[in-house]
């Protein structure tokens, strides 16, 4: 796996995003730079999918900008922002079903290095399997696979893009503990190679343990933005996830 | 002779012959390969695009009409440049329709998307033929022969000009040519598809069109390419039967009516389905023909037995033979 050199910038500027009649997020605005692990956290609903899909270019947002190392990036299709250095996961896996695990993987490595040999393609593409632990899979259609190893097919066909800033959307959900461990280790190797993540989880205990800074999105609005630690004992954090005293009392 | 020993069977109405049936077998299975190769066009088209092209049966009609008109213009062309330059055409033409009125709809600029793509392909169809018909005119046409066979005498084989014959069981040359065509045709694109990375990316595509962008495909090129990739095998396809049948303008029409009744046979989507559909229709359609009680009324009721598959199809396997469940 490649090592990054050079500054991340992630900006997104006062982005605002409508579905008809809902606002979905209500001008968020969030910059990362540097590698570095932010963890976003937030109730169901809270838009931290949506802010990823406007990200990555599957949403365009109905106002403001996103800009990623000095270009804005909220005008192009998602295939040009991939090419970028924007990488993702989804909440729910969606490997190639009906190709080879290797086939999954060989697409988006051929997208990055076209003219490499397949040889040499290859063998990264196995030296990530084999970390991932699904290299005696290879030659299994996706579809056959576990929801757990779909997911570290996913995670193992994202680095084949090499991207510089990496989403995970939920990468624990559905996972055997097993497993689970294989995927806090990426994340952990990925970020020790300098690249930047945006990890999104209701895993709090991996996410605090991972994060360097967390941030906290409700009802589209970011109310939290700090180390794990401070942003913890926020009291607008616990409101959000538990609920004000008054609600309760009257629950 | 032929080692097969001649077994007369009386059924029913007229005695046949084991031979007979055979030899109805054979014809249907040549026929059926490039049923095939067409529906495979029309299979890429619905899985990549994710509509279906009304159009698929002009490609069809233009390859077998730049054959002709090559042949017959440049006497002593060779069949194969013909073929190649068939097949160039219809990937042209389907490349440039694709950008100019799916890519559109692909970008969300249309409402209505479904109903949009029916239209515009229809739309397609009628220009084509109207435009082949003032060209060519409605007369039917019919390219000449650019092949033969060598003397052969094997026994069991034998061969003249024209016809094979394995063992007393004559096989036209024509389709005999066209098959080997599509056969290599077939043999090409399937190793495109599951050995090459653009195949790998159409599949993707296909598959999950989101997360094949989100690992740097761009699905709209890939919905050109498929298009235009759909139209060709139409388009080879009637470039290696205008030798074989009369070529006017409206004979696409049935043709892309027998590649709906192969992908609705095979499963939509499948390409597995697109081949084992169209030699199943091949051999359907010429054992119906051949066994048809009156042989004066047997070829016009040829297309029938393909759509009662299809109505069969559709009440008892909505999802064909290698479809998915929905």
């Amino acid at each position: 796996m490649s090592q990054r050199n050079g500054t991340i910038r992630l900006e997104v500027r006062n982005v605002i995003k409508n579905f008809g009649g809902l606002q979905a997020l209500k001008g968020v605005t969030l910059n990362i730079e540097g590698p570095q692990l932010v963890g976003l956290i937030g109730p169901n609903g809270a838009g931290k999918t949506t802010l990823t899909n406007i990200i990555t270019g599957l949403l365009k947002p109905s106002q403001g900008q996103v800009w990623f190392n000095g270009k804005r990036i909220d005008t192009l299709r998602p295939y040009h922002i991939a090419r970028l250095g924007i990488g993702r996961t989804f909440q729910v896996t969606r490997a190639f079903r009906r190709m080879t695990v290797l086939e999954n993987m060989l697409a988006p490595g051929l997208v990055k290095h076209p003219y490499m040999s397949r040889k040499e393609l290859e063998k990264r593409a196995y030296e990530i399997m084999e970390f991932l632990t699904i290299d005696h899979l290879r030659h299994e259609m996706g579809g056959n696979l576990s929801g757990g190893q779909q997911k570290l097919l996913e995670l193992a066909r994202l680095l084949m893009l090499e991207p510089d800033l990496i989403i995970l959307d939920e990468p624990f959900a559905g996972v055997h503990p097993k497993l689970q461990r294989t995927i806090y280790d990426y994340i952990q190797r990925v970020r020790e190679q300098g690249k930047a993540i945006i990890l999104i989880s209701h895993d709090m205990e991996s996410i605090f343990t991972l994060s360097e800074r967390l941030v906290v999105l409700n009802f589209g609005e970011i109310i939290a933005d700090g180390p794990p630690e401070e942003v913890k004992n926020d009291p607008a954090v616990i409101e959000a996830y538990l609920g004000k005293e008054e609600e309760d009392e009257f629950i | 002779m032929w080692p097969i020993p001649d077994i007369l069977l009386d059924i029913n109405f007229f005695q046949i012959t084991s031979s007979y049936i055979f030899r109805l077998i054979l014809e249907g299975l040549l026929i059926g390969i490039i049923y095939s190769l067409m529906a495979l066009g029309l299979t890429l088209i619905f899985s990549v695009l994710n509509i279906v092209s009304f159009a698929h049966g002009e490609f069809y009609m233009i390859g077998g009409y730049v054959v002709y008109v090559l042949l017959t213009r440049f006497k002593g062309m060779p069949g194969l440049v013909g073929i190649v330059v068939a097949a160039l055409v219809t990937f042209l033409i389907g490349a440039v329709f694709e950008r100019l009125f799916l890519q559109p709809m692909a970008k969300g600029k249309v409402d209505r998307p479904s109903e949009y793509a029916i239209l515009v392909t229809f739309g397609l169809s009628f220009f084509l033929q109207f435009v082949l018909l003032g060209i060519m005119g409605p007369f039917p046409k019919k390219a000449p022969r650019f092949w033969s066979f060598p003397p052969i005498d094997l026994g069991v084989i034998r061969t003249t000009k024209a016809t094979l014959f394995l063992g007393n069981i004559p096989l036209s040359g024509g389709r005999i040519f066209a098959a080997i065509i599509a056969l290599l045709a077939l043999g090409a694109m399937l190793w495109f598809m599951f050995r090459t990375w653009t195949g790998w990316a159409l599949q993707a595509v296909s598959q999950d069109r989101n997360a094949a962008a989100v690992v740097g495909i761009n699905p709209l090129t890939m919905n050109t390419l498929a298009f235009a990739l759909g139209a060709m095998l139409a388009g080879l396809a009637g470039a290696v039967l205008v030798t074989v049948f009369s070529w006017v303008p409206w004979v696409g029409v049935p043709a892309s009516a027998k590649s709906f009744v192969i992908i609705v046979l095979g499963g939509m989507g499948s390409i597995p389905g697109s081949l084992v559909g169209g030699l199943i229709l091949g051999v359907v359609e010429s054992l119906g023909t051949g066994l048809f009680p009156d042989p004066a009324r047997a070829q016009a009721y040829r297309d029938v037995f393909g759509l009662i598959i299809f109505a069969l199809v559709l009440w008892l396997k909505p999802t064909g033979l290698f479809g998915r469940e929905l």
